[in-house]
């Protein structure tokens, strides 16, 4: 009897719980993607901040059909008389932040396995897709947006081949909505030159060189070398998923995505990729990088950092070395992108990592903007798309209360994607004004 | 026949023949003797002070009867010329575990256990298997023979053995190393009571912390004390029973480098015992703070070697800190010494004790003074052990432990020949070998073949062939009792080796052998001429070793000066006072004496200040870290759900360099807290980041905090499956947790106020001084204050509701990433909110964490304080602070507040931080730009008027480092040269801690708070 009322009790709770989701689900949801541009804008008055240095005070962008058609100072679009026109006086208008690296749409609740999508199980894993796994529906998004990201590299995780990234939109129905580019790219993890190890005797961390990679980069070379040889045989009789997935290393399509933080890793790992011909190479991480620069131009290889929000590595390391990365590497001459490194919620901060990099080297802010849209277009080729703010090029791009790569002004106020305004409410938004309503605040 | 001789010649593996104990039966017929000897014509090393030259020492059943230069030598002595030799007393060793079992420990499984909350042990003992007083070093030890023969061999003669294991480890045993028994070898078996901070081979969770094993050492003599007043009559308990026992005698306490030295040698100051210190051999780097012990120390000799530093980039994994230690380890001896400290050495720590006298001498090279050595290794640790009577030097009545050597004891060449135990001699070298030394003409079979040359000294003869006049061959050679051994390899490109066999004839040397091909041979080596000495250059008595400098702290970016208290006069800046003026613009402020003398507009330097040029910058408080676990050495003790007896000043690390970090960031003041990882944390340590002081100048005493913590760590739902033991295991259970312990806190306060207002005529029993306890009254008497770390609405108001009910306080919620649901309540009570700017999505209870949590409870009134739990975010917490504008519209000037003056009020130390004000701290930071920008960074912070940091400082400082560095490892490449040993790079990582980080487990998110 007991146990009969347990379980009537419970099937009254569920259903409750179900019509509660129901009507909480209205407010719960994230809100709809963007309509597509229905006519043609013009925002006039604000400042515009092209991504390649240049500055446009008081000036003037128009967009149609989800593609800008004029950039330039103020009163010279003289076009088009039934376009909206928005006053964005005092304003700043700056081209989408594009944030690389990440596992935006593919992690969840950290501590919540269910929603993990971003490491499968196994270590040679070219053929696994993020593409498939992002979840447009994911709260983070929406908070993203709001921080100026319009565009986020979704990467597998783990392993030794991850497996291949796409780059998404921050807005859309679907995953195939959302894409911008599908399977830009194959990540490995090319093993460290040191390890580290922790003793469980005297809790002590030690690094010291790691003995076991020689494995690693044998298995790496008979992995590329077969992959080789089923990209020049066309149609092989027996499909191999895992060597199909590395065709596109091959035939120039897909870019190889090295993670190495060592400058041993990182020369030793780019030489290794050239041997197979490979031209399309990104090294991700590079903690070591300043100290190859020779090298990583002379071989025209960009590097894609880990958050310069980060302690220096060594305790005898410069403090502020992460801060200066990327301000050493473009100094350089080498290509560089500021990343998050496989974060996801924290990725919003990632003007502020090009804001530290300017406060700390010598690079302008115009430049470190740089960082963040036109450099992570360009290495993983979605250039003629987005960047930088130019004529043909999509409408993707955020109006600012001031300077986006400082706290102090980044407000994002208003945000186009392919020309289709984006709905910047999110979670934090609604629980803000939750509770600014409870306690009557303003 | 021959059998029965054969058991004889081959092994004396019988008890030994002489001197065997009084008590026990014999198997054969008695057989005593007199041992009585005398030793003459020797220079006899009474102690470091006294040395009789060309003197007799006189024994007889083990005992020395006279040491003298006359000496009546007794008929039927037998009589040993040691003309041209030494007599040493044999050496002491106070850490050794000769003769104890073998600490076995099972090798630690990685990640989480299973909790092992009580003790496994059986019988009536203590509750905690790391408190083991009644372990009685007399009741294990067995003559251990090899170990034996390994330290006479090095010439000890005596040592202080003990179990090394668990905090309270027991008493240690005097023994002998005498092979014969334990009855004979044991001299005293109550000697002394030793003690660590590792708790060894106990399986059970507590402690799992430093912090841990002091507070639960102090525990154990509080309830020592309760016993032997009362408890007695309510428990029988073993444990204390004995720790009573042993507690007066002379204490040992193993620690592992100068800061685990300095926090023994605390404990003993509370509990008016002067502990004995095992060190770490890093004495040196905190040499004024040591001193300040007056504790005798035991120092090891495992200085490390060099690394192989060959590759540069290979070589950059080890750190500068590394490298000088190198350098000044074998220093370290010398260096304390000149600052009179008291030692003894160890040779527990070599791994190859056949380096002790390498290390011993090296010691001395660096400076160390040969009577401090002598002294050291004899008479110092007999002090120690209350043995001066009978083993540490040579005097009539004492033992008969001594040594023959063929020089003074310190010189390179010198050989040990025998290691005299209790009157028995112990051959380590051939007393009186032959010397043969010379150059031979050396044929086989009659033929010419070259020159055999024997160099080397006489005890230990080093040999060369010649073959035809230029071949050079290095032959093997072996030589006991007159007969000699030679092979060797006449050419090195066709293996073969010629194989001799002989003796010596007279001054010459003959015998038989095979050839390489099989042939038999017969050989001879003549004496052409005697050995004649090369004069060497004598390396040992070269100039004293030099060393680079020490800085404080001893690792990169250290000071090789201290920084001093300046008076300063910034002139012109942007000044944020965080007071009623507001933000000053071109003002003045004058620093005096560590604080801030005046502020203003068109004041006028004082003497003697130096003038900073403010123009264009801003001047703010250093910022204040609410939340911070650097400078720690650990961070949960987590292996109960209570630990607030557990204080985080124990562990202060003052060498950790993210305090550098995070004063390059503005940051001055850390509030450094326990982890989260149960529901009463331990008490928590606000300092100052003086980089380079020591451990007290940078604690702030009157800030007496704790931590609690609520939610997904308490309940342990990250840790997996093997974690469902320790309760609570729902939020539900926490509450009970609090209702328990403050509870029985108040009860406990109530019995101490009875028998204090009672006195002490009444007879009323002594209660019981409970840590734990007693920093729980603190909370309920006010004077302690409560950091809760939180995040879910349900769990904040019961711990409000917890708090009303039994009327304490809570003072703050860190994290608090709810409290925006809460703010009202909060408000209500007065609580004050520690928040992130914007951390979500790590956790489940972090679901609904907003980054207008800050402005939210701002704006309802609360003291709100951005923290940052994280050494990396601590060094940018001004941009941090910058969030709540962007989130929530809080005025900028509020903003600063919440990294200064806010979190000043939380820690109550608002009257003298926080705040530009004349009176107050000079904890400055002289921004760039606007603080609350992202490009603003800090040209200088100070702390009381000292500079810790400064932009162009740190350039230099990086400059030296490198020349430092590069200088060392051109040494190192010298040394590996020089055919030096050499280890493979290797480095150290500072753990970064988090709130959930329990030591020795990696927590599986990183970013998991």
């Amino acid at each position: 009897m007991k146990i009969n009322n347990y379980i009537k009790q419970l099937a009254s709770l569920s259903s409750l719980a179900v019509m509660f989701c129901l009507t909480f689900s209205v407010q719960a949801q994230n809100p709809a993607p963007a309509k597509a541009q229905a006519k043609p804008t013009v925002l006039t008055g604000g400042t515009i901040h092209l991504g390649n240095g240049q500055v446009i005070e008081n000036g003037v962008i128009a967009f149609d059909k989800g593609l800008i058609t004029h950039v330039g100072a103020a009163g010279s679009n003289t076009s088009n008389a039934n376009a909206e026109v928005i006053d964005i006086k005092g304003k700043h208008v700056f081209p989408g932040i594009i944030s690389m690296n990440t596992t935006v749409g593919i992690q969840e609740i950290a501590s919540v396995r269910a929603t993990l999508d971003y490491a499968e199980v196994g270590d040679i894993n070219p053929h696994v897709r993020s593409l498939v796994a992002y979840n447009t529906d994911s709260e983070v998004i929406p908070t993203l947006r709001n921080a100026g990201i319009l565009l986020s590299q979704a990467v597998p995780q783990g392993g030794i081949v991850s497996g291949s990234s796409s780059v998404f939109y921050s807005d859309g129905w679907n995953w195939e909505d959302a894409v911008l580019k599908k399977d830009d790219g194959i990540w490995i993890n090319w093993p460290p030159f040191l390890a580290t190890s922790f003793n469980y005797e005297d809790f002590s961390t030690s690094v010291k060189r790691n003995e076991k990679r020689q494995e690693t980069i044998d298995l790496f070379r008979t992995t590329f070398a077969d992959a080789k040889g089923y990209y020049e045989t066309g149609k092989p009789a027996t499909v191999n998923m895992r060597l199909e997935a590395m065709k596109d290393l091959f035939n120039g399509k897909a870019n190889l995505y090295i993670r190495a933080e060592y400058a041993k890793d990182i020369i030793e790992s780019v030489k290794f990729a050239q041997e197979f011909g490979l031209k399309k190479i990104v090294i991700v991480g590079g903690d070591q990088a300043n100290k190859i620069t020779g090298f990583l131009k002379e071989h025209n290889i960009p590097v894609v950092l880990n958050a310069a929000h980060r302690l220096p590595n060594g305790t005898d390391e410069n403090v502020y070395l992460p801060y200066e990365m990327p301000g050493i590497l473009h100094k350089a001459g080498v290509k560089v992108a500021i990343t998050y490194a496989e974060e996801w919620w924290r990725t919003r901060n990632i003007a502020y990592l090009a804001g530290t990099s300017s406060g700390f080297s010598d690079v302008t802010p115009e430049q470190a903007l740089q960082f963040i849209t036109k450099n992570p277009a360009e290495i993983m080729g979605i250039d003629q798309y987005v960047g930088t703010l130019e004529k043909g090029k999509h409408a993707s791009f955020v109006v600012t209360s001031g300077d986006m790569l400082d706290m102090r002004g980044n407000a994002v106020q208003m945000a186009f994607i392919k020309g289709g305004k984006v709905n910047l409410d999110d979670k934090q938004k609604r629980l803000y004004e939750k509770y600014k309503e409870k306690y009557g605040q303003r | 026949m021959m059998k029965q001789i054969s058991t004889l010649v081959f092994g004396l593996t019988l008890t030994s023949l002489c001197h065997a104990q009084e008590t026990f039966p014999r198997n054969g017929a008695y057989d005593e003797r007199k041992g009585q000897y005398a030793f003459t014509n020797a220079t006899i090393v009474v102690d470091s002070k006294t040395t009789i030259s060309n003197g007799t020492m006189l024994i007889e059943n083990g005992t020395i009867r006279e040491v003298s230069k006359q000496v009546k030598i007794p008929a039927g002595a037998v009589v040993v010329d040691l003309k041209g030799k030494y007599i040493y007393p044999s050496l002491i060793d106070l850490d050794s575990d000769y003769g104890m079992p073998e600490v076995k420990r099972e090798p630690r499984a990685t990640g989480r256990q299973t909790p092992q909350l009580e003790s496994n042990k059986k019988g009536a003992f203590g509750w905690n298997q790391a408190i083991q007083p009644e372990n009685d070093a007399s009741k294990t030890f067995v003559i251990d023979n090899k170990k034996g023969a390994d330290l006479r061999k090095i010439g000890f003669g005596t040592v202080l053995t003990h179990p090394h294991d668990g905090i309270v480890r027991g008493n240690g045993a005097v023994v002998t190393l005498t092979d014969e028994s334990a009855n004979k070898a044991i001299l005293n078996e109550k000697a002394s009571a030793h003690f660590s901070f590792s708790k060894g081979t106990s399986s059970q969770t507590y402690p799992s912390s430093g912090m841990g094993s002091v507070a639960l050492l102090r525990q154990n003599y509080y309830d020592a004390d309760w016993y032997a007043k009362g408890g007695k009559n309510q428990e029988t308990n073993i444990s204390l029973e004995a720790f009573n026992q042993i507690k007066t005698l002379p204490s040992f306490f193993e620690t592992n480098d100068k800061y685990s030295l300095l926090r023994a040698d605390k404990i003993g100051d509370e509990f008016g015992t002067q502990y004995i210190i095992k060190g770490g051999g890093d004495e040196y780097q905190r040499l004024e703070e040591i001193k300040g012990t007056k504790a005798t120390l035991i120092l090891p000799l495992n200085f490390p070697s060099a690394y192989d530093v060959t590759d540069p980039w290979d070589a950059e994994m080890i750190t500068i800190n590394q490298l000088k230690h190198w350098e000044m380890a074998p220093a370290n001896a010398s260096m304390l010494a000149k600052g009179g400290v008291n030692f003894t050495f160890t040779a527990a720590d070599l791994k190859n004790k056949a380096d002790f006298w390498d290390k011993i001498r090296t010691a001395i090279e660096f400076g160390l003074p040969k009577e401090k050595a002598l002294e050291a290794l004899t008479t110092t640790p007999a002090k120690l052990i209350k043995a001066e009577g009978q083993i540490g030097s040579l005097k009539a009545g004492m033992l008969a432990n001594f040594l023959i050597t063929s020089d003074e004891l310190f010189n390179k060449e010198n050989v040990i020949y025998e290691n005299w135990i209790q009157g028995k001699k112990f051959i380590i070298a051939p007393i009186n070998a032959p010397d043969f030394r010379g150059n031979y003409t050396f044929s086989i079979n009659k033929e010419s073949t070259g020159k055999l040359e024997i160099s080397g000294t006489a005890d230990k003869p080093e040999y060369q062939i010649i073959l035809k006049d230029t071949v050079k061959v290095k032959p093997k050679v072996i030589l006991a009792n007159d007969l000699l051994t030679i092979s060797y390899q006449p050419e090195k490109k066709s293996p073969g080796t010629v194989r001799l066999t002989g003796w010596i004839s007279g001054k010459n040397l003959s015998g038989e052998g095979i050839l390489p091909d099989g042939k038999a041979a017969i050989w001879t080596a003549t004496l052409a001429e005697n050995y004649k000495a090369i004069a060497k250059k004598d390396t040992a008595s070269a100039k004293l070793k030099e060393t680079g400098p020490i800085v404080y702290p001893f690792v990169g970016f250290g000071n090789e000066q201290l920084p001093k208290s300046e008076t300063v006069f910034v002139k012109n800046a942007t000044v944020w006072t965080n007071e009623k003026d507001g933000i000053l613009q071109n003002a003045d402020v004058i620093i005096q004496n560590g604080k801030i003398a005046k502020v203003g507009k068109g004041l006028s330097a004082p003497s003697g200040a130096r003038t900073v040029d403010g123009t264009g910058k801003h001047l703010t408080n250093g910022i204040i870290d609410e939340h911070s676990h650097i400078a720690l050495f650990a961070i949960n003790e987590g292996s109960q759900s209570s630990t607030a007896e557990v204080r985080m000043s124990d562990v202060i690390n003052p060498d950790d360099v993210n305090i550098y970090r995070q004063l390059a960031g503005g940051v001055t003041t850390s509030h450094l807290l326990h982890g989260s990882a149960n529901a009463i944390g331990g008490q928590s340590a606000l300092i100052k980041l003086k980089w380079g002081a020591t451990q007290s100048d940078m604690l702030i005493p009157e800030a007496k905090t704790i931590k609690f913590a609520l939610g997904e760590n308490v309940k342990q739902s990250n840790w997996g499956d093997v974690a469902r033991v320790r309760f609570p295991q729902t939020r539900m259970g926490v509450e009970q947790v609090y209702f328990d312990h403050f509870i029985r806190a108040k009860e406990y306060a109530k019995g101490w106020k009875e028998y204090n207002a009672a006195g002490k005529k009444t007879g009323l029993e002594v209660p019981r001084r409970d840590l734990e306890l007693e920093a729980l009254a603190e909370i309920l008497d006010s004077k302690r204050f409560i950091t809760c770390h939180s995040y879910v609405q349900s769990e904040i108001n019961m711990l409000m509701h917890v708090a009303d009910s039994l009327n304490f306080k809570i003072n703050t919620f860190t994290h608090i990433l709810e409290g925006y649901k809460m703010a009202d309540k909060m408000k209500d009570r007065n609580i004050g909110g520690s928040t992130f700017a914007d951390w979500w999505a790590y956790k489940m209870e972090v679901k609904e964490a907003i980054p207008y949590n800050a402005a939210l409870m701002y704006h309802e009134g609360i003291t709100v304080a951005i923290n940052s739990d994280d050494a990396e975010m601590a060094r940018r917490l001004n941009q941090e602070a910058a969030k709540t504008v962007t989130f929530g519209g809080v005025p900028e000037e509020e903003a600063w507040k919440m990294v200064t003056l806010n979190p000043a009020k939380l820690l109550h130390v608002d009257h003298r931080m926080g705040s530009i004000k004349a009176g107050k701290d000079a904890d400055l930071v002289l921004w760039n730009a606007h603080p609350l920008s992202v490009y603003a960074r800090p040209e200088f912070t100070m702390i009381e008027g000292t500079v810790y940091f400064d932009r162009k400082e740190d350039m230099t400082k990086q400059e030296k480092m490198t020349l430092e560095r590069e200088r060392l490892i051109q040494k190192m490449l010298n040394e590996k040269a020089e055919g030096k040993p050499t280890q493979k790079p290797q480095g150290s990582q500072p753990k970064m801690w988090h709130c959930e980080d329990i030591i020795g487990v990696h927590t599986e998110h990183e970013e998991g708070k």
